[in-house]
C-alpha cells in the first residue's frame, strides 16, 4: 500500500525538522507544554503535508489545525502559501454547503439515499414476514453492532465525520499505514537524542 | 486505489455492496496487529475489525502524544554546552 516505506519517512522527517526549525527564534523561551504542542503539530502538518492533499483525512488535519488562530504562523511556514489546503491541488471549500472543504456533495448525498432505501428495504421485509427468525434477528444485531463501530470509527479518523462507510474503511486503511509512518519517524528521533540526564 | 474503487462505485449501481465492504473489512484485518497474528482460520466478525481498528488507531495517537512529551522533555533538558547540543541545535533548532 506504500511503495517506498522508507522514503516515505524520510520526507515525513524532513517536513517534521523544517517545521520545528521554523519556530527556532522562540526556542528558548518556550515553556514544556508549548514545545510539546510545537513537537506534535508539526509532525501531524508533516504527514499531511507528505499526503499532499490526496486523501480527505490529509486535508481534515489541516483544515482542523487551521481553526485556531495561533497555529496559522506554523501551517503558513511549513505548508507554504502556494500549496495550502485551499490551493487547487486540494478539493476547494466551495463543494459544501457546510463549510467543511471537501467536493464530495453528489457521493455523500447519494450514498444517504441508498441507505434510507436499504433501511426502508429491511422494514418492508421484515414486516410481511410475520415471524422472526432467531437467524434474522442475530443478523441485525449484528448489523446495529457493525453501524455503532462505524461511528465510533468515525471519531478516529480525521474528517471522517463527513464520510459515507466506504469511504470511511477507505480512508481508515491508508490513514493507518501513513499514520503508522509518522509514529515511527517521532520513534526514531525519540531514541537518537540523548537520554535526559536530569528528573 | 481511490481511482479505481471511485470507478466501481460509479458503475450505475445505487447501493455499497456488501462484496465491496467485505473487501475492505478484509483489507483491514490485514492491518491489526491483534487479529493479525491469530490463526487465519479465526474467523473475524465486521464488529470486531472495526473495534480493534479504532483500538489501534487511539493507541497511535497515544504514542503521538508520549512521543511528543518525551522529545519536548529531551529537548529541554539538553545540557547546552555539549557535542550533542551544538548537532541537535543545528538540525532543529
Amino acid at each position: 500500500m506504500m511503495h517506498n516505506p522508507s522514503k516515505v519517512r524520510q520526507k515525513i522527517m524532513k517536513k517534521w525538522i523544517m517545521g520545528l526549525r521554523s519556530c527556532s527564534s522562540s526556542h528558548e523561551n518556550l515553556s514544556l507544554s508549548e514545545r510539546r504542542w510545537i513537537i506534535k503539530l508539526s509532525a501531524d502538518l508533516a504527514l499531511a503535508s507528505v499526503r499532499n492533499g490526496s486523501r480527505r483525512w490529509s486535508r481534515a488535519i489541516i483544515e482542523e489545525a487551521s481553526r485556531n488562530p495561533d497555529n496559522k504562523g506554523l501551517i503558513q511556514r511549513m505548508l507554504g502559501s502556494g500549496c495550502d489546503y485551499r490551493s487547487p491541488c486540494l478539493i476547494p471549500r466551495e463543494g459544501r454547503s457546510d463549510g467543511n472543504g471537501a467536493g464530495h456533495v453528489t457521493k455523500s448525498m447519494w450514498v444517504a439515499t441508498s441507505s434510507k432505501k436499504i433501511v426502508k428495504r429491511c422494514r418492508r421485509a421484515r414486516r410481511s414476514n410475520g415471524r422472526a427468525p432467531r437467524r434474522n434477528e442475530a443478523a441485525s444485531i449484528a448489523k446495529r453492532l457493525v453501524k455503532k463501530r462505524t461511528q465510533l470509527l468515525k471519531d478516529f479518523v480525521p474528517g471522517g465525520q463527513d464520510m459515507d462507510d466506504v469511504s470511511l474503511i477507505e480512508e481508515t486503511l491508508d490513514y493507518i499505514v501513513w499514520l503508522r509512518a509518522q509514529v515511527d519517524v517521532m520513534r526514531a528521533l525519540a531514541h537518537s537524542l540523548p537520554a535526559t540526564t536530569s528528573i | 486505489m481511490s481511482s479505481r474503487s471511485r470507478s466501481s462505485r460509479h458503475q450505475g449501481s445505487s447501493r455499497i455492496s456488501d462484496d465491496q465492504i467485505v473487501d475492505l473489512i478484509s483489507k483491514l484485518r490485514s492491518l491489526l496487529p491483534e487479529i493479525r497474528n491469530r490463526r487465519r482460520s479465526d474467523k473475524v466478525s465486521a464488529s470486531k475489525v472495526l473495534q480493534e481498528t479504532c483500538n489501534y488507531i487511539r493507541n497511535l495517537h497515544q504514542e503521538v502524544d508520549d512521543l511528543s512529551e518525551r522529545l519536548s522533555q529531551l529537548l529541554q533538558s539538553i545540557d547546552p554546552d555539549s557535542a550533542e547540543a551544538s548537532i541537535i541545535r543545528s538540525l532543529i533548532m
